[in-house]
């Protein structure tokens, strides 16, 4: 059980760009060059080897999709990426919102694998 | 008097070195702020599993450490985004704190952005702090003054660290 439970209200879009190569990354200062060429507040939220997921606030994806040559340019300056040739934003999606007493439950005696949110 | 410390860095980017590890420095430098004669120690990175995170603690929480400190897993991945993973350190530590206290923030789509923990194993003192360095970062540093304030306050500890992740995004608060 939370002691305190807040519910906070965001418009971001969140986004993923495929086909990089990435090594050591700095993650804030892609979140700095993004945020930058953008001038709205970027959080990088997951990396693997081969791509970035990003939470772009304040912007809406056709805005983020018309841009997507420049945003990707933007990526491979920061130190840790190289951009391939088939290097793309895979996915561009303003997040959803539900009634907030819609969040489920927790459960408590779930497996791991339920018991995450 | 924290004096002896303990940072477990989690999340398989972070061991694998795809993502530099820019937390670990900035959380010794704040320990080291709050106490010059603090000897902090960086365990090598542990994968967002929750076995693996309750072994790390397990077996360190016999050393005589004062703090016990783990970066990352404190989100819930994107509840409509099936590419997130999902993270475990929150879990773990639900767990296994004996006195805790817990503070939760939701986004409007029903996602868990951060959940923070501040609790005690034993008499060692165990928190977690988010993996994107400018939350970790306000985290610990309101970590460190309202430890400064009232060390035996988890209430307040956790309180203040939830307070300082939420300062860091352009967001209202729903409830």
């Amino acid at each position: 059980m939370s002691d305190s439970q807040i519910i906070v209200q965001a418009d971001k879009t969140v986004v993923k760009i495929t086909g990089l190569n990435i090594k050591g990354l700095n993650t804030t200062q892609l979140e700095d060059i993004l945020t930058e060429k953008l001038v709205s507040m970027v959080r990088i939220i997951g990396v693997t080897g081969t791509s970035i997921e990003m939470d772009i606030y304040g912007l809406d994806d056709p805005c983020i999709i018309k841009d997507e040559i420049g945003i990707i340019k933007a990526v491979s300056l920061a130190e840790g990426i190289t951009a391939s040739e088939v290097a793309q934003i895979s996915f561009a999606q303003k997040i959803i919102e539900i009634d907030y007493k819609n969040i489920p439950p927790k459960l408590d005696n779930a497996c791991m694998k339920e018991r995450w949110l | 008097m924290i004096e002896n410390a303990l940072i477990i860095p989690t999340g398989d980017e972070i061991k694998e070195g795809i993502v530099q590890d820019t937390d670990s420095p900035m959380i010794m430098q704040q320990l080291i702020n709050l106490n010059p004669r603090c000897q902090v120690v960086r365990s090598i990175p542990i994968n967002d599993d929750e076995n693996a995170i309750l072994d790390a603690i397990i077996s360190n929480i016999e050393s005589n450490l004062d703090i016990i400190i783990l970066i990352g897993g404190s989100g819930g991945g994107h509840r409509y985004s099936s590419t997130l993973g999902k993270d475990f350190t929150h879990s773990a530590l639900e767990t296994i704190l004996e006195q805790k206290y817990v503070g939760e923030i939701y986004g409007k789509n029903g996602h868990l952005w951060c959940k923070l923990l501040c609790g005690k194993k034993d008499s060692t003192l165990i928190i977690n702090v988010p993996g994107p360095f400018k939350e970790s970062k306000a985290a610990m540093e309101a970590f460190v003054l309202a430890y400064q304030k009232s060390p035996n306050n988890l209430k307040s500890i956790n309180e203040a660290m939830i307070a300082s992740v939420i300062q860091q995004y352009p967001v209202g608060i729903v409830k």
